[in-house]
């Protein structure tokens, strides 16, 4: 397994050798979230706030406003705590402020339940402005977080794991593009969209119905806002039946962007929706695979459900 | 660095406007003379709050912004307290950067620059939008510490609410400031007793409040709400080392 975390120490060394005005702020985790690699290169552009996330994003924004690139990074459960501040400041002053969580979904398996943000996909995708991706993988990690920080000026949110990135592209084979997706497998019988380390398990889920007789397709959706509507209307045009596989809850994250895709399209398959599901939040666990079949997220149990599904 | 920001928009304007400013003692009166008679006319949304901010605006754009202006130093302030608009459109009115009588017009119409509380790109001379509580010192300390990297003068005042003190996010703000030695942060609070239901030792006690900052680390003046006095203040609390704050009573 690769890990976004390492992706994310190496993004923000590249781009702080290449750009004077990038600043990391970060909320005393900079052991956990990689930032420490920064902090270690570029003492004077690195602050580490303390444990206070409502201070680290009012102090981004500041620092958006004077004129510097700041890279705000926390853990995603608690990053959250600063939503309203993002709210109200960052996005509602469109702030050129660039916010990275790590540890989001179930990869913090250890630390349980408090600490697997199951809900920041639709925090965040519901702001007027704020841009939103889920890179799959390192190859994707680095892309997404150097491409942004480089080349797109205004509010936006990386969603990373922890050390649960899959291996889905070659180096150099991903072009990271907002509103973009990236079609894997393609299907036939079906399509898995999945964003995040979720890709990595569509791909092997895919493998296992090949075999079983099912061509199920594979697209990494990694632009969550904006999302690739007309890609999504062409794929969905295709297909029998989409499933859509996240580590959030089925509660307006991946699953409820591409139905609201889909909710206006005319030609549409239905749709199943594969996540956390309501009433439900993670666990404390020594593996992460452990906690992933536990969830009935893991390769086997999901293409055991997709095929349920379609066959149905 | 700050070539294009918003930050450097806005001292740009400071210079433009305040290169002979009305003295602060004739700025209050102004305002308190322009604030009751918005009153008067019914435009008179948290008008308290503008009122006890009177002082304040005027030893900030009468005094403490020129001053640091004529000695190189870009001074800039920040309103937390967004409530308190209506002060802050009577000063865009003296100050001449919209017409006398805009606010009786134009004040929380829907896309004038004057909504309820100013926003940012919108407002004149509002750098960070308000309305949410207790989020600002955080911006102002952030703004303070990007002008270090790019060795640049700045200073810059945060005028707070003393009901605004309930929220969490002043002290994370407060213990920051002190731990990154912020000299130039000055933290300015409205003193006026008085939050949204009452008076604010009953809602929720903020006494002993200058303990509560200099425990903190930040060094405190407390003095009356008088646009003079207010503005001396503010210049001691600029020689200050440390973060400081001035607390402004009411009258």
């Amino acid at each position: 397994m690769g890990s976004y975390r390492k992706a994310l120490a190496r993004a923000l060394v590249y781009l702080g050798e290449r750009l004077d005005d990038l600043v990391v702020l970060d909320a005393d985790t900079a052991r956990s979230t990689g930032t420490i690699a920064f902090a270690d290169r570029f003492r004077e552009r690195f602050f580490n706030v303390g444990i206070s996330e409502q201070d680290l994003i009012g102090r981004a924004a500041g620092m958006a406003i004077a004129g510097l690139r700041p890279v705000a990074v926390a853990f995603a459960s608690f990053m959250m705590r600063g939503w309203e501040q993002i709210r109200n400041t960052v996005d509602r002053d469109t702030l050129n402020v660039k916010m990275i969580a790590t540890h989001a979904g179930l990869s913090a398996h250890i630390d349980g339940s408090s600490h697997q943000a199951l809900e920041d996909l639709a925090l965040m995708r519901s702001l007027a402005r704020t841009v939103v991706v889920s890179p799959a993988d390192e190859t994707a990690t680095f892309e997404a977080v150097v491409r942004l920080v480089e080349g797109y000026r205004g509010p936006a949110y990386v969603r990373l794991g922890r050390d649960n990135a899959p291996r889905v592209y070659e180096d150099s084979s991903f072009r990271f593009r907002l509103g973009g997706l990236e079609v894997l497998e393609d299907g036939g019988d079906g399509a898995i969209l999945a964003c995040g380390p979720m890709v990595g398990v569509a791909l092997e889920a895919s493998r296992i119905l090949r075999g079983r007789g099912l061509r199920v397709g594979v697209v990494d959706v990694y632009s969550i806002k904006p999302i690739g509507r007309v890609s999504l209307e062409r794929i969905a045009s295709k297909e029998p039946g989409l499933v859509v596989l996240e580590e959030h809850r089925t509660i307006g994250g991946l699953g409820g962007a591409v139905a609201e895709v889909l909710a206006g399209a005319r030609d549409r398959p239905p749709l199943l929706m594969l996540g956390i599901p309501p009433g439900v939040y993670g666990d404390s666990s020594r593996s992460y695979g452990e906690l992933l079949a536990r969830m009935r997220l893991d390769p086997g149990s999901v293409a055991r459900r997709v095929e349920v599904w379609l066959r149905g | 660095m700050v070539g294009s920001s918003p930050l450097a928009s806005h001292i740009e304007a400071l210079s433009r406007l305040l290169r002979d400013p009305p003295p602060p003692s004739e700025l209050e009166e102004k305002l308190r003379a322009r604030l009751r008679m918005l009153e008067s006319r019914g435009v008179s949304w948290h008008i308290h709050s503008s009122t006890s901010m009177a002082p304040i605006l005027a030893a900030l754009y009468g005094s403490w912004i020129p001053s640091g202006l004529r000695k190189g130093v870009k001074r800039i302030a920040l309103i937390s307290k967004g409530h308190g608009s209506l002060a802050v459109y009577a000063l865009l009115e003296i100050l001449g950067v919209v017409e006398p009588g805009s606010v009786e017009r134009m004040f929380s119409t829907p896309g004038s620059p004057m909504p309820a509380h100013p926003e940012a790109r919108r407002t004149p001379l509002t750098l960070v939008s308000t309305g949410s509580l207790g989020q600002v010192l955080s911006v102002g300390l952030g703004i303070l510490q990007a002008s270090r990297i790019s060795k640049e003068s700045v200073e810059v005042a945060v005028v707070l609410g003393d009901g605004e003190l309930d929220e969490g996010q002043v002290w994370e703000a407060v213990m920051s400031a002190a731990a990154e030695g912020a000299r130039g942060l000055i933290a300015v609070v409205d003193r006026n007793m008085r939050q949204h239901t009452g008076p604010t030792e009953e809602v929720k006690p903020k006494e002993p409040l200058a303990e509560k900052w200099r425990a903190f680390g930040w060094d405190v003046w407390e003095v009356e709400g008088r646009a003079e006095i207010v503005a001396e203040a503010l210049e001691e609390a600029s020689r200050s080392p440390r973060p400081s704050v001035v607390i402004v009573r009411g009258l």
